[in-house]
């Protein structure tokens, strides 16, 4: 075959292997828990993944209040009465960013299933 | 074999570890394991060639086993090894097909294969499926990086051809 051949041959596929990390990136079939804890109890988990339209989440307590903006595949602090509004600036909850912590409320929204074996192979040399 | 022979192996050997070993040195392009040029196999490539498959066999393998002692044996060790027995049984059965002008396709085949035998180990080392989510991007990687060390080996065979003759006669 001459070279002309594979060279189609190779970009045919390098294309298809391209457009399939596209899909697979874009595209997040596992599942993607969150959970809110309140004074180091577990109040709620959600599925960001399965969440289909804005929804809003007040907790309180004899502490404060906190209201939790959730719409697919985000999750953010959109309100909280406490001084610092520290919670509310740290924006949406991203897999590789610190969880979202409201100190003096003692509230933590963070990730229950961290990707560890992705993590572990990519950290296996 | 001929002293020669064994001293042009042994002399290609050094060259295949040293690339490795620089390379090890540089920073990866991406952060995903196994994404990598592998100039090394530059010379197994050369050495399938240039001389037979005994001496490719014991340049890609004495630096594997020399290149893991370096880097500190490891689980890197297991990888390297199987995807070096895995992309040199390719490279054996095909090699006939392939004529010095087509090295650089055989070494594509080969680099793809070598990167899905690393990512199948990898499945039964981490014992998780989920990681055969990386297989498009392995592809892709042994696509470019097999092209580029497949046309670096053809280039110097071509052109060392004509000195390299003697050793074989």
């Amino acid at each position: 075959m001459k070279n002309r051949v594979w060279i189609i041959i190779f970009s045919a596929v390098l294309l298809i292997c391209l457009g399939a990390w596209i899909f697979v990136t874009n595209f997040n079939f596992s599942t993607n828990i969150v959970g809110i804890y309140q004074d180091n109890r577990l109040v709620k988990t959600i599925d960001l993944n399965s969440v289909t339209e804005e929804t809003e989440i007040n907790l309180s307590s004899e502490k404060g209040n906190n209201t939790i903006l959730v719409s697919n595949g985000h999750i953010r602090m959109k309100y909280a009465d406490c001084p610092d509004k520290i919670c509310v600036k740290h924006g949406d909850l991203t897999e590789s960013g610190t969880p979202i912590i409201c100190l003096p409320h003692k509230v933590i929204i963070q990730f229950e299933n961290p990707n560890s074996d992705v993590d572990a192979v990519a950290g296996a040399e | 074999m001929k002293t020669k022979k064994l001293v042009f192996t042994a002399i290609l050997t050094a060259f295949a570890l040293i690339a490795f070993y620089i390379e090890s040195a540089i920073p990866p392009v991406t952060p995903i394991y196994g994404v990598k040029l592998g100039l090394a196999n530059v010379f197994t490539l050369f050495a399938l060639y240039a001389l037979n498959p005994y001496c490719a066999a014991g340049v890609l393998f004495i630096r594997i086993v020399l290149g893991s002692i370096f880097a500190g044996l490891g689980v890197a060790f297991i990888y390297s090894l199987v995807g070096g027995v895995a992309s040199f049984t390719l490279m054996l059965l095909l090699k006939r097909f392939f004529k010095e002008d087509k090295i650089w396709v055989l070494s594509v085949l080969c680099a793809i294969v070598h990167n899905i035998a690393q990512l199948l180990t990898a499945v039964i080392i981490m014992e998780s499926w989920q990681i055969l989510y990386y297989l498009p991007v392995l592809i892709v990687s042994g696509i470019i990086a097999g092209a580029f060390t497949g046309i670096c080996a053809q280039i110097v065979f071509v052109r060392l051809k004509k000195y390299i003759g003697k050793f074989n006669r």
